[in-house]
């Protein structure tokens, strides 16, 4: 297992060396002047610009311009922004935890409410019940999900009124960031009226959550589904129906944790849907997360912001799924076996 | 006098019949073969048949009702943006943009992806993990950060479109061609190709490929949902086709100034995209299972 271990260690640092000369080489390539696109200055000084040079070695050759563009950006030092003037480690902090808490929410939600129903659709043995679930499973997978939040908000916004459909929080509201995560900080905040605020966040998060949570929910729902009905025909199964088991212990004793395994798997196949997903969602419902300071970055052409953006996002979708992966390899020991063949 | 049929027996059908007996046999999947089939045809005649220009503007008709409603006219069969442009002669042109280029775009990863995934397959050891995990790195970046680099890089645009959505689609088709060789790989039947001395083209092309199409003919339908999805969210970003195209996404962002007023120009669109995209969903789920071995 330690073996196993250090080589995805290996494999993420490996990842993630090719993901930053991806974006050393696509910076060099922006249509604008390199220190600019390094550093967010728009008119440095002559100081500034010997200091550029300096800390990424812009007169050797480019490879030396890879070891100092990599020491700067580990160092934590992405430039500042051309539009806001702060810098971009500083916003990345702010907005990180708002993705970071929509992402979860939708996941727990979609995992919350896939599993139950996919191992209802696997037991049914009613044509009808089993056709409308895969429908609506099949049309939740193909719908736009731009399209889903714009209607969404206009039905639910709009016409009938019941939610908010734009940012976190009712701007009455004045919560003291401390997490970041808005559902925490109101409730740790000492003023009178946090347990309001408490209701309104959650309300603010119902639309965009529902929202993203479409498309995991389907893939749950329908890998579940189709494991459990290989798994229900398996001799074991059969084995413990002869022991006269009851059907809700054979299912969740027996069954579900071997169905449980394709089902992690496929969650890290999604993971890059669901962050495009999610950023989508974001911009809709103005959420002031990742996605949305990175797309208004592109709009604003803001160098700094999308590389500093892109490498989070894409260094977070490494490391999820990398720990999904382990995960995986930890629940399933038939994979472990793999590990020792020669390859 | 009555023919004995004992002897005669029952012709056997052929692999490929045997697949689409199975497939027809699911009505879902043939409804969706059959929308797949309207919109190729659309995608390449729908111009032709479009009553009025992408561009055409009709000042009188300004938001106007589609035909169902009171207030429509049949002229303008789905109603008219704010400009007066006739929605369904918008989706008919934007057909191509949006269905065709996803198909486009498909084809040249699944091309590029297949030879890359076969050598990495066929290899074994440093070589073939350093070509798929060098791939896995841009696997970790999803086509919208893709299209937002691109864009960085070389300014909106549909051609853009282009190259960040098969940039993030062929690692997918490297992946799942390698994965499906390398499993086929350690299979007995390719010992016993071996032993008879079959050289390592023949062992790819006449042992393991016909059993690894399958892999490749799912892949390419969930490619093609996953295309037609992002290149319409690219429009809708405003990332991809810009404002007077008539491509999908794009409509529906140039309907959102709208939609209270006007629902139907963000409804219309959105609808297209969905059914184009359940259509292909349908006809991928019915090949997955036609094709699956435990049918057959």
């Amino acid at each position: 297992m330690t073996r196993y271990l250090i080589r995805r260690l290996n494999l993420f640092l490996a990842t993630s060396l090719v993901l930053f000369a991806v974006l050393f080489i696509v910076t060099n390539q922006f249509p604008v002047e390199q220190g600019f696109a390094l550093t967010g200055i728009l008119s440095p000084s002559a100081q500034q610009i010997a200091q550029i040079n300096a800390d990424f070695n812009l007169n050797s050759d480019s490879f030396d311009q890879f070891i100092a563009y990599l020491h700067q950006r580990l160092s934590g030092d992405l430039g500042i922004s051309a539009t806001s003037q702060r810098p971009v480690a500083e916003e990345l902090a702010s907005v990180l935890p708002a993705s970071f808490e929509l992402a979860s929410v939708a996941a727990t939600l979609a995992i919350a409410l896939g599993l139950p129903l996919g191992v209802l659709a696997s037991l049914s043995r009613h044509k009808i019940t089993q056709h409308t679930i895969m429908a609506i499973t099949l049309t939740g997978y193909s719908i736009p999900v731009f399209w889903l939040g714009l209607t969404l908000s206009l039905w639910f916004g709009v016409q009938l009124g019941w939610l908010p459909i734009s940012g976190r929080l009712n701007l009455l509201y004045e919560i003291e960031p401390i997490t970041g995560l808005i559902l925490i900080d109101t409730l740790m905040s000492h003023s009178p009226y946090s347990v309001s605020a408490f209701i309104d966040a959650i309300l603010h998060l119902i639309l965009p959550a529902i929202t993203l949570a479409v498309l995991p929910f389907t893939v749950v729902v329908r890998i579940t589904r189709s494991t459990m009905i290989t798994i229900m025909d398996q001799t074991y199964i059969k084995a413990a129906e002869a022991r006269g088991l009851h059907t809700y212990r054979i299912v969740l004793r027996h069954a579900l944790p071997n169905a449980l395994i394709p089902v992690i798997k496929s969650l890290g196949l999604m993971l890059g849907a669901f962050v495009s997903y999610a950023m989508i969602v974001e911009v809709i419902f103005s959420w002031p997360g990742v996605g949305n300071w990175l797309v208004s970055g592109i709009y604003q052409r803001d160098y700094t912001v999308i590389q500093g953006g892109v490498l989070a996002v894409a260094l977070s979708i490494i490391f999820l799924s990398i720990m999904i992966e382990v995960l995986h390899t930890a629940i399933n020991p038939l994979s472990r076996k793999e590990l020792y063949d020669s390859n | 006098m009555t023919q004995i049929k004992i002897y005669q027996g029952g012709e056997i059908p052929s692999l490929t019949r045997k697949i689409w007996h199975t497939f027809a046999d699911n009505p879902f999947a043939l409804a969706g073969l059959w929308a797949v089939v309207a919109l190729l045809l659309l995608a390449v005649f729908g111009p032709l048949i479009a009553p009025y220009s992408a561009e055409y503007q009709d000042p009188r008709a300004l938001l106007l009702a589609p035909s169902w409603d009171a207030a429509g006219t049949v002229e303008h069969f789905l109603g008219t943006d704010d400009l007066g442009r006739d929605i369904f002669s918008r989706l008919l042109h934007g057909a191509h943009l949006t269905f065709g280029v996803a198909l486009a775009i498909v084809l040249t990863s699944l091309v590029i992806g297949f030879i890359i995934g076969s050598i990495s397959g066929m290899m074994k050891g440093l070589k073939a993990s350093i070509l798929s995990h060098l791939l896995d790195a841009l696997l970790s970046i999803p086509s919208l950060l893709m299209a937002i680099l691109v864009v960085a890089v070389m300014g909106p645009g549909l051609d853009n479109v282009f190259w960040a959505v098969g940039i993030a689609l062929t690692p997918q088709f490297v992946r799942a061609t390698h994965q499906a060789i390398h499993e086929e790989l350690q299979k007995e039947y390719v010992k016993a190709a071996k032993l008879d001395g079959a050289n390592m083209i023949q062992i790819f092309w006449y042992v393991v490929m016909p059993n690894v199409w399958d892999t490749i003919i799912i892949q390419t339908t969930l490619g093609i949902s996953a295309a037609i999805l992002d290149i319409a969210a690219l429009g809708f970003l405003n990332l991809g086709a810009q404002a007077p195209s008539p491509e999908w996404g794009a409509m529906v962002s140039q309907g959102v100034d709208n939609i209270l007023t006007a629902p139907w120009t963000v409804t219309i669109p959105g609808g297209a995209i969905l059914c184009s995209v359940l259509a292909i969903n349908l006809v991928g789920d019915g090949l997955r299972s036609a094709l699956s071995p435990i049918n057959n």
